[in-house]
């Protein structure tokens, strides 16, 4: 059948729109500019999952982040009670529109991924990595700041969360004791 | 339609696309020349292109700029250049039957020498082979010239015209080519291509420079030293230099042939050795050590092998990339290897 050229125009502006939404709504892009987002988008790497279609799994070296655009994805770990025995799954979140995930893997050397993610359902993600960033910054040094300026304070706000629960799992402990 | 039933499309579409490409490329006369000699030009200008684009141009200006000037300096280079070459390149097949000349009274002479050792119907048949290697090969060389000018004139327009679509639609063709990958491969695949495609570039640059440093020390020298047919050697010597190993060795036999056939002092074997050592050296010494990171290692073995193999398949031309295709394909294995031993490593 064949597809009406207006309906293919204003389905690839929407397709656009939905995306430049998506990274403006990112912790990452927020203060880049509209060119900037411009040349992010042109740059960026937008990928569709089925449902039970693993996007990483724990173990593999990771390269880069995804945001998810549409749908949402399961995060779970393969944890080992004991040595010798089988690992099993232990769910760790559910992310849906907006979310992202796999951040710290742009500024890791060769880091391998600590989770399995799993989409739910039919998904959309944007797929943000190492030679992606440095594109950018290759390209746009101003953007590529930003970009990592944001980064930072992402993962600064990942440790300070971290901190945070160890110092309440150690006080825990020691209320116990 | 059902996601993966739409892939399997995409993927049979791009494939097909991507087959036919090659088909094209490896049988149409010429394409495979301008096309690798367009990769070189894409690798030799992105530094440039880029560096406009972090000022701020947009990218097409960005390509258009560093393209304009670099085929301006190339025709006024050549303008300078050309009528040297061509005179000096005149000279030496004016030249020519007068060294052959001197080619067959030496064989006859060493024949002479020779017979002492050698029964007579072996020392008669090695003077003919000779003679006849000798001549066919000054034919082959002026004969073919001709078709080598009108192949050269077609990559000459066809290959920039391939580099500037490679530099303004390079990108968006590799991430439309990455969109087809398999989502459980993805990651791996695009770090490999990003790997590849920067240890390439390194490559590319760094040999193309140290062999235009030498065929600038070469052809400096032998001017200086008022040596005939000065620019024409100096430019075989660059592009033999392309070669390791045996490319250098190649590149300065001509001249030691002409100087010994033109009857040359022991000053001047001297003062040839001096050019042609010294610029090696200098490249050894002073340009390798900045660039040694960038160049791929060949062993001579694989050098030697890949050589062969080259002239096998594609006569001279073959000769020329066998080198940067084998490194290029040294490098895609051993990044490959490294992925597949290790991206998939359970902790």
């Amino acid at each position: 059948m064949m597809v009406p050229l207006w309906e293919n125009i204003f389905r690839s502006d929407r397709r656009a729109k939905t995306l430049e939404a998506a990274l403006r709504g990112n912790l990452l892009f927020r203060d880049l500019t509209a060119r900037e987002i411009r040349l992010v988008q042109q740059i960026v790497n937008v990928r569709t999952y089925a449902p039970g279609e693993p996007v990483f799994q724990q173990g593999e070296i990771g390269v880069g982040m995804y945001i998810i655009v549409q749908g949402s994805v399961d995060v779970t770990t393969e944890e080992h009670a004991r040595a010798n025995q089988a690992p099993q799954n232990q769910f760790i979140t559910r992310l849906s529109n907006g979310d992202f995930f796999g951040e710290i893997a742009l500024v890791e050397e060769a880091g391998r991924r600590t989770a399995t993610v799993t989409a739910r359902e039919e998904s959309v993600l944007i797929g943000f990595f190492k030679p992606d960033l440095m594109e950018i910054v290759n390209r746009n040094p101003g953007a590529g700041v930003k970009i990592l300026l944001g980064l930072s304070k992402v993962l600064g706000t990942r440790l300070a969360e971290t901190t945070a629960m160890i110092r309440s799992l150690k006080l825990n402990d020691r209320i116990e004791a | 339609m059902n996601i993966r039933k739409l892939r399997r499309r995409k993927l049979l579409f791009f494939v097909s696309v991507l087959l036919g490409f090659f088909v094209l490329v490896f049988f149409v006369r010429n394409l495979l020349v301008s096309a690798l000699l367009a990769f070189v030009g894409f690798y030799l200008i992105t530094p440039l292109v880029d560096l406009l684009e972090r000022r701020g141009m947009p990218r097409i200006t960005s390509v258009l700029v560093p393209f304009v000037t670099l085929t301006a300096v190339f025709f006024l280079a050549t303008q300078w250049l050309l009528p040297s070459f061509v005179s000096q390149f005149g000279s030496l097949k004016g030249d020519l039957p007068r060294y052959l000349e001197k080619a067959q009274r030496l064989s006859v002479e060493i024949e002479a020498q020779a017979g002492h050792f050698l029964p007579p119907e072996t020392a008669a048949r090695l003077t003919a082979q000779v003679e006849e290697r000798l001549l066919l090969w000054a034919h082959r060389i002026f004969e073919g010239l001709p078709n080598y000018v009108s192949d050269s004139l077609t990559v000459l327009f066809l290959a920039p015209f391939l580099c500037f679509f490679m530099l303004l639609d390079g990108r968006s063709l590799v991430r439309q080519l990455l969109a087809i990958v398999p989502n459980h491969y993805f990651e791996l695949v695009m770090n490999l291509q990003h790997e590849i495609s920067f240890q390439m570039g390194g490559f590319i640059r760094a040999r193309l420079l140290e062999s235009l440093i030498v065929g600038v020390l070469v052809a400096a020298g032998l001017m200086i030293m008022d040596f005939k047919y000065a620019l024409v050697l100096a430019l075989f010597a660059a592009v033999l230099n392309l070669i390791p190993y045996v490319g250098p060795v190649i590149g300065a036999l001509p001249a030691y042939l002409l100087a010994f056939l033109g009857g040359a002092t022991s000053g001047e074997f001297l003062a040839l050795t001096v050019i042609y050592g010294g610029a090696q050296v200098i490249d050894a010494a002073l340009i390798l050590p900045i660039l040694v990171a960038k160049i791929v290692n060949l062993h001579p073995v694989t050098v030697v092998l890949s050589i062969m193999i080259g002239s096998q398949l594609m006569g001279v031309l073959g000769m020329i990339i066998s080198i940067p295709v084998t490194s290029a394909l040294k490098v895609t294995l051993s990044a490959l290897y490294q992925h597949l031993t290790q991206f998939r490593d359970e902790i």
